[in-house]
């Protein structure tokens, strides 16, 4: 009889600690890959290390920067939660992020100076929304009620979507394109009556609207009637029909929620720090880097908060690499990495491992002595 | 002991094996000798089924040691196990229903090349379902199979890899009487050739009739093996309960209410828009049992969607009290009284990774003190949740925990709870103890019977003859989606039943 040295088993329900722990150590062990490489590379992990802290979170400055990009990941990784929550798998939260910057630049400037600000910004925001659930909605509809592939299409569905506000910024003179500008192709700046106030250094008021939401969907998902009957269809369809909970209606307005999210995150950021419809500026990936937020922070719209500020932080350490001669690359590989870790790292919050008892060890050694 | 003298085929020696911290076997010692059939007998959850498990390779234990023809022998796999001669038939057959019978057959054999000679298969096939009594059309596909033909290319795979241990997990489950008589047959032709047949079981009769040797499990440990000749079944019934007990039974009825549920002509059709229930009526007055018996598969599941809204019907009606439900959608259906207990509990029914709470609030949420508006009263979860938990009896139960954790028997206790408390005129039940232990079962009976006498019309699909007879005031027989009997539950006999089951139509209404 073989003596086993590790028995997995299922465990009931992770303590909050582990819940915890799970994702800090996946950090932690992307790092040491991360070092590995660095040290490969010639470099000194610590010192890139120590770099990127400071710049992400070194200074005032650092921190109110690092909080500016925290503000469009709270809501990618929002959209990707709801979505995943009832495995509704939404990975076009990029291309929802553009319509979403399309819909409030162009109702922006539509609007010029003349609307007040306590009207036009509102305005602007919530036509971000209306963008990312519209191009969320050409993947939705056919998913519902024709069973499509939801993966393929949203994806697919980014690749258009950034060529379209290619094609409004490079490819024509769209009323998106700003006209003082003709060599340089750039967005038509938005009037300022339009732009989301800053108190903080370069920091707006957006930050603090991303993180009402997120309490906002906390509320919806677990304190309403509609988030029960959501729960109870990511969890189990046929439960659902049997309960007479219409699925396939909450499975689009699920969708059409999330496409929501992503929009409002390219409207919060094109009315904040960007103010135009800059491609520059806006390809950061924030769509896709949404998906390891909402996967660290294990789908909680709350834990997304500070997970989306970690990530804010490594997003912006990739240029301070750049300057002490360091690929920016590194950041993508330490995110890869962070995220394979997380996804790991489930396993153990559904599992314990644990050695065999010391009575069943004795039985082992008995029946090894039998043989 | 003269014992020792016959081969043992397999030898088990203080097996453990341990989920969630609770011992599913706990010191098993289990002996199976060459040539004979030997029944596992026990309540749902005794480990009968982990310690088939285990024999057959696909869980490992924690400790123990087992012996193949006295051998020190361990399974890492299922498929080690089937290469040592051991090989089991589980209670959800493994086989792909997009192949042939045959095909099946060559799935994974060893010997078999990357070529297969059709027609040789076909003959193999062929004769050995001759030989053992399992005739099987090796040129069908096995979705086209009723379950109990899938069960025969099951035991056909078995012996076409010449095992010598077949263990079949509650083989008769699935069964109409006489389909059980004849495996029995197989069963002892096949220890007549030095086989060793496992058969797991917690019907008596059937123990009885086939084994020649039982050995009891309760909560995981052998609590003693016998031959069968010496075991009365009322001594096995102790040994597998630990207890007296008799099962609550209807009392004859004085007379019924008012009809309540009227079903005329219903047709509905299946997943694959085949029409699997053609033109069933009938009714139900207030405070009665009716009883739907009939083979797995003849429209049971369609009939029970047709009458609660959940596929709507292609003709017919369905009228509750003079109202007509039948283009009503599922929630209508509650909302007017009608509750259901389907068949599988955790695939429809209860939310799996939801709380029991969650879970049992599931009917009622819609309204106060539930919910407030939009708003979810979460207080209200905790605190209803907790009563129902207590009435009900369900065990087990940690708060945070999802239901699926639970036991069958505490599962089921929770659904039906939550179905009953209702309220409702109708309550709709699918095999509401399969696969539920003694104690289990005695209580979801007693619920049944309860809601009969509050005046709820009660409909009881099930497969298990024995609960029909007990329960049921009047009993149909349902075969290929229609009604081919009509009997009153005095008049009813499991073997009457059983013919009509199998569709020899002898319509006595």
């Amino acid at each position: 009889m073989t003596q086993r040295r590790f028995i997995v088993e299922p465990r009931g329900l992770a303590s909050a600690q582990l819940n915890i722990a799970v994702p800090v150590f996946s950090v932690l062990a992307a790092l040491v890959v991360g070092a590995v490489f660095l040290a490969i590379t010639g470099e000194n992990p610590l010192e890139v290390y120590g770099k990127m802290v400071d710049a992400a979170v070194g200074s005032s400055r650092a921190i109110s920067e690092t909080l500016i990009t925290t503000t469009p990941l709270i809501l990618t990784g929002l959209a990707a939660a709801v979505a995943f929550k009832m495995l509704v798998w939404n990975i076009g939260g990029e291309g929802q992020f553009l319509f979403g910057a399309i819909f409030a630049s162009g109702v922006a400037i539509w609007l010029g100076d003349s609307v007040p600000s306590a009207l036009a910004i509102p305005v602007v925001i919530i036509a971000s929304a209306i963008g990312g659930a519209a191009w969320a909605s050409i993947a939705a509809i056919p998913r519902v009620y024709l069973g499509t592939n939801e993966i393929i299409t949203t994806l697919m569905l980014n690749f258009i979507a950034l060529n379209i506000m290619n094609y409004l910024i490079f490819g024509s003179n769209s009323p998106w394109r700003d006209p003082d500008s003709p060599q340089f192709p750039q967005g038509r700046p938005m009037p300022d009556s339009t732009r989301i106030p800053e108190f903080w250094n370069r920091l707006d008021y957006g930050i603090l609207i991303a993180i009402a939401i997120a309490l906002i969907v906390y509320f919806l998902i677990y304190k309403t009637r509609w988030g029960f009957e959501l729960r109870v269809v990511g969890d189990s369809a046929n439960t659902a029909r049997y309960a007479g909970i219409g699925v396939s209606k909450k499975i689009l307005a699920v969708f059409l929620l999330s496409g929501a999210l992503a929009g409002l995150a390219g409207g919060l950021f094109i009315a904040g720090p960007v103010g135009g419809l800059d491609p520059r500026s806006l390809v950061l990936g924030f769509g896709f880097t949404g998906i390891i937020v909402a996967a660290l922070a294990r789908l909680n719209p709350i834990a997304i908060i500070p997970v989306a500020f970690l990530m804010g932080g490594l997003i912006n350490a990739g240029p301070a690499l750049q300057s002490i001669g360091i690929p920016s690359a590194t950041v993508t590989m330490l995110q890869g990495a962070i995220l394979i870790f997380a996804v790991a790292g489930e396993f153990f919050i559904a599992n314990r491992i644990r050695r065999p008892d010391r009575k069943t060890e004795d039985a082992s050694e008995k029946a090894g002595a039998a043989v | 002991m003269a014992d020792q003298d016959l081969h043992l085929a397999i030898e088990l020696r203080g097996i453990d094996k341990t989920f969630y911290g609770v011992h599913a076997n706990e010191n098993v010692d289990f002996q199976l000798r060459a040539g004979e059939v030997h029944a596992l007998l026990g309540e749902n959850g005794a480990g009968k089924s982990t310690l088939c498990s285990i024999l057959a390779g696909l869980y490992r234990p924690d400790a123990g040691e087992m012996f193949l023809n006295g051998e020190p022998t361990v399974f890492r796999t299922p498929k080690e196990a089937l290469a040592a001669g051991v090989g089991m038939v589980y209670q959800h057959f493994r086989l792909v229903p997009n192949l042939t019978v045959a095909e099946n057959l060559a799935l994974g054999h060893p010997d078999l090349g990357q070529v297969l000679n059709q027609r040789e298969l076909h003959k193999t096939a062929t004769e050995l379902g001759e030989r053992y009594g399992l005739p099987v059309d090796p040129a069908a596909r096995v979705w086209q199979l009723s379950v109990g033909q899938q069960q025969r290319v099951e035991i056909l795979k078995l012996l076409y890899r010449d095992v010598k241990v077949l263990i079949l997990d509650e083989p008769t489950a699935v069964l109409t009487p006489q389909e059980a008589e004849q495996l029995f047959k197989t069963m002892r032709q096949m220890a007549s050739e030095g086989r060793s047949v496992i058969f797991v079981s917690h019907k008596l009769h059937e123990v009885k009739q086939v084994s020649d040797r039982v050995t009891v499990l309760r909560g995981g440990k052998n609590v003693g093996g016998v031959d069968t000749a010496d075991a009365e079944p009322a001594d096995l019934a102790r040994m597998m309960v630990g207890r007296d007990l008799e099962l609550p039974t209807r009392e004859e009825s004085d007379g019924f209410g008012d009809p309540v549920l009227t079903v005329s002509d219903l047709r509905v059709d299946d997943d694959r828009g085949l029409e699997a229930v053609r033109g069933v009526s009938f009714e139900i007055r207030s405070g009665e049992v009716v009883g739907i018996a009939g083979v797995s598969g003849n429209g049971q599941r369609e009939l029970a969607y047709g009458v609660t809204g959940l596929a709507p019907p292609n003709s017919g009606r369905v009228v509750l009290e003079g109202e007509d439900l039948t283009e009503m959608s599922v929630l209508a259906h509650i909302d007017k009284g009608i509750a259901y207990v389907p068949q599988s509990r955790l695939g429809m029914g209860l939310a799996p990774g939801l709380t029991t709470e969650d879970n049992l609030a599931l009917k009622a949420y819609r309204r106060a003190p539930y919910s407030k508006g939009v708003r979810l009263v979460t207080s209200t979860f905790k605190e209803k949740g907790g009563e129902l938990i207590e009435r009900y009896d369900v065990r087990g139960v940690q708060p945070g925990l999802p239901i699926r954790l639970l036991s069958g028997g505490n599962l089921q206790k929770a659904l039906v709870g939550r179905e009953v408390e209702l309220e409702s005129k109708v309550l709709i039940l699918r095999s509401p103890t399969r696969g539920l232990d003694v104690g289990a079962t005695e209580a979801v009976r007693n619920l049944v019977l309860a809601e009969s006498k509050r005046g709820a019309a009660v409909l009881l699909i099930s497969e298990d003859l024995d609960e029909l007879l007990a329960l049921s005031d009047r009993l149909l027989v349902i075969y290929e989606g229609q009604i081919v009997g009509d009997l009153e539950t005095s008049e009813a006999t499991a073997e009457r039943l059983g013919l009509l089951m199998a569709g020899q139509s002898e319509m006595s209404s």
